[in-house]
């Protein structure tokens, strides 16, 4: 998962490797889902999530496509 | 499933990289917990198994404890006055959050590797561009370095 400065930077980079446009997001939805999945970690009690879970955070996040779809 | 043992290393491992920025070898481990060698290296199979860690493919290492990398990448934050390496971007802004410190991202552009940077600051993000995952989420794991 990469860093582009622009839309037209990934349509690029996906031409150039042939390959379809996957998911974007923008940073603001890349720190809401750090900050889900990442800000317990730290904690004794913290485990892994389920499938179901991480589907909830994608879609808490605003990532509803079937591409961040796990089942 | 994990066990006591699993629970204490794991802790070990995150804990120190967060402390210090250093991902802990096995010996590291095995000294800081008091455990044996072989236990730790036992743990860290199953960890890996449970997708909690990710081992190199070459040795019985450490590669990745996401958000933490154990090697440098093209993904390097700066928090809490010391610096670290986020396997991905995502895993890049998990480290102020994880820490729950501010923090910086330096990164490129994927296509013009352009230096771009992503800041956190006081629990907000500051930075213009876009963030791509190429492969969709159910395949994650087919290879998760390349993802």
């Amino acid at each position: 998962m990469l860093l582009f400065r622009s839309e037209e930077h990934v349509d690029r980079w996906c031409g150039r490797r042939g390959i379809p446009r996957g998911g974007t997001m923008t940073f603001e939805q890349a720190w809401q889902l750090a900050r889900a999945w990442y800000g317990d970690k730290l904690r004794p009690e913290w485990r892994r999530k389920s499938p179901e879970e991480a589907e909830a955070v994608f879609e808490k996040v605003g990532l509803t496509e079937a591409f961040w779809k796990l089942r | 499933m994990a066990t006591s043992v699993d629970q204490t290393v794991r802790l070990h491992i995150f804990e120190q990289a967060a402390a210090t920025g250093t991902v802990p070898s096995p010996e590291v481990i095995a000294s800081g917990t008091g455990l044996s060698l072989e236990s730790v290296q036992a743990s860290l199979r199953r960890l890996a198994d449970g997708r909690v860690i990710v081992l190199s493919p070459t040795s019985p290492a450490i590669w990745m404890a996401n958000p933490f990398s154990a090697v440098p990448t093209d993904f390097r934050v700066i928090a809490a006055g010391r610096s670290y390496f986020g396997n991905c971007i995502w895993d890049a802004l998990g480290i102020p959050a994880i820490l729950g410190a501010d923090g910086y991202v330096e990164a490129s552009c994927g296509d013009c590797g352009q230096p771009m940077r992503v800041d956190v600051r006081g629990g907000a993000v500051h930075g213009a561009g876009v963030v791509h995952f190429a492969v969709p989420a159910r395949h994650w794991w087919v290879n998760i370095g390349y993802t």
